[in-house]
């Protein structure tokens, strides 16, 4: 139990979160007892933001008890799928109704892929036409977008969103590794930060992607995580110490209850990573992930 | 193949734009690709390795390949001519070249920079005592010195090699920490072995099977090791 987690202004609203979100698609692998549990081993540490989504099974429903006891300490970000208004409006009304509460903190665009789903969500009769009304009639305060897609179409978006106040996006030495612009969400971060966005960054914990299905079948990997985790305290401390030294607002902790408790305790002991250390880490993941022929030095 | 961050780290505060280039000890190209992807107007890139220059030759793209001149040359006498380019780079040279040859090889690279030219110079620091991985670059030390009298590796300290090239006339202008600690992964780890192997089979055998039965064993034990540090030295050659 700590509870002093650094925290950090989410861009230009007025919530100051911590360093770790609590990512509450964990609790949808866990019974109502350990549900209840983690939530109140989130709060012991002090994290004040979680995020949850109706896709993750029943993460929702089992957040709610908690979450309604301890509402004032809690920004709650949910998200849709929805990419018209009427889609997008019975989502929301859904949301509340299995959360169990009135306002939802942060409702946000959920997962954008492609071009076309954005000419949706801002056409007429898209997403955000109902996120905005709902925003007018008190269901939600902030509007948000997340997304693992290229980073164009997510500069894309800030730019054809003006009422956006946070992004969730990938960031990690793996990533950062890579030169290809198909990586790029360093951009993506320096120009949320131009415009004021919050940034809550997912895949923090990210490993790479699982061996393919014939070495490893889905039903035997040793995770929930859609990717294989970094699963050591050390590993989970390092990048998470190198994550929240970027310029973000917040990390998401891992979907696998099982690393959740790493993930808090790496938040509880952050020390910013110096520049030499990063360089490091992302040297070291360069090797691993495409070892080149006789590669003597760094 | 992207380019290492300690190589864009080193360029970065260097003017690379235009610059006649020459790439020391060219390696599998990094730095090249590197100084390329940073706008230099041409790339010497100097190595004594022919399968380097091969494997090089083909990574790079036609119009790379029009800036650069892959040169197979011993870099203590290189046909360059005196004072012919604005940017030298050793990035990862100095740790395999042996004390023997530091001197020639940082009096030619003085040689031909130009007056006012900048010279970058990444490395390592001699690795902490408790390192492990000390022990592998030990026994790939024990086999070069065995087969040709020369070590596979020399970890100068950057005060030192500051203070080899102030001896040609350059200026020392700025030290950087590229990596602290050095990621010496399973690859490098491989690397390392493998090239000790092979340099093992020209011993007798009463000594190369020993070696490489320890090296074996190394490789395993190590696995891969996080330790010491990679500096980035840089100099400018006086206006003359």
């Amino acid at each position: 139990m700590t509870g002093d987690l650094e925290a950090r202004k989410l861009g230009d609203t007025d919530q100051e979160s911590t360093v770790a979100t609590f990512g509450a698609i964990a609790l949808n692998w866990l019974e109502q007892e350990g549900a209840n549990q983690m939530v109140e081993h989130a709060l012991d540490h002090g994290v004040n933001h979680f995020d949850v989504a109706p896709q993750y099974g029943d993460a929702e429903l089992k957040l709610g008890p908690k979450l309604r006891q301890h509402r004032e300490e809690i920004f709650l970000g949910c998200k849709t799928q929805k990419r018209e208004y009427d889609g997008a409006r019975h989502k929301l009304e859904r949301s509340l109704d299995r959360l169990g509460i009135d306002t939802i903190d942060l409702y946000q665009v959920h997962g954008l892929e492609y071009e076309e789903e954005l000419d949706t969500i801002t056409g007429e009769g898209g997403a955000l036409e109902a996120f905005r009304e709902a925003k007018v009639e008190g269901q939600i305060d902030h509007i948000g977008l997340t997304s693992h897609g290229d980073p164009d179409l997510i500069m894309d978006a800030i730019d054809r969103i003006d009422d956006l106040e946070t992004l969730m996006f990938p960031l990690n030495p793996v990533v950062m590794a890579k030169n290809d612009a198909e990586y790029d969400y360093e951009a993506v971060l320096e120009r949320a930060n131009e415009e004021g966005l919050g940034t809550l960054i997912i895949k923090a914990f990210a490993r790479g992607p699982w061996p393919p299905e014939a070495e490893l079948p889905v039903e035997d990997r040793p995770y929930a995580n859609w990717y294989e985790p970094v699963d050591t305290p050390e590993r989970m401390r390092e990048r998470f110490d190198f994550v929240a030294s970027q310029d973000v607002t917040s990390v998401v902790t891992p979907g696998d209850p099982k690393l959740v408790s790493m993930g808090f305790d790496a938040a509880s002991r952050y020390e910013p990573m110096d520049e030499a250390a990063q360089r490091s880490l992302i040297e070291e993941l360069r090797h691993e992930d495409s070892p080149v022929p006789e590669q003597l030095h760094h | 193949m992207s380019v290492p961050q300690t190589v864009e780290t080193a360029l970065a505060d260097r003017p690379v734009e235009g610059a006649t280039c020459l790439e020391a000890g060219a390696g599998v190209g990094n730095t090249t690709r590197g100084l390329l992807e940073q706008g230099a107007g041409h790339v010497y890139a100097v190595t004594d390795n022919a399968e380097h220059a091969r494997d090089l030759r083909a990574s790079l793209d036609s119009h790379e390949a029009s800036r650069t001149s892959i040169l197979e040359a011993d870099l203590r006498s290189t046909p360059l001519q005196s004072n012919a380019v604005d940017l030298i780079t050793a990035h990862g040279l100095c740790n395999v070249v042996p004390p023997s040859a530091l001197g020639q090889i940082s009096a030619e690279l003085a040689r031909i920079a130009a007056p006012g030219a900048h010279l970058v110079v990444n490395d390592y620091e001699p690795l902490p005592d408790d390192a492990a991985i000390r022990n592998l670059f030990a026994v790939e030390n024990a086999v070069s010195e065995l087969a040709d009298g020369t070590p596979a590796l020399t970890f100068y300290p950057s005060d030192m090699l500051r203070r080899v090239f102030e001896g040609h006339g350059l200026t020392f202008d700025r030290k950087q920490v590229l990596l602290d600690p050095v990621p010496w992964t399973v690859s490098h780890v491989e690397a390392h072995a493998d090239l000790a192997r092979k340099a093992a089979t020209d011993l007798p055998q009463r000594l190369s099977d020993p070696l490489a039965t320890e090296l074996d064993q190394l490789v395993e034990e190590i696995g891969s090791e996080s330790t010491g540090a990679m500096y980035s030295l840089a100099f400018r050659m006086s206006e003359r």
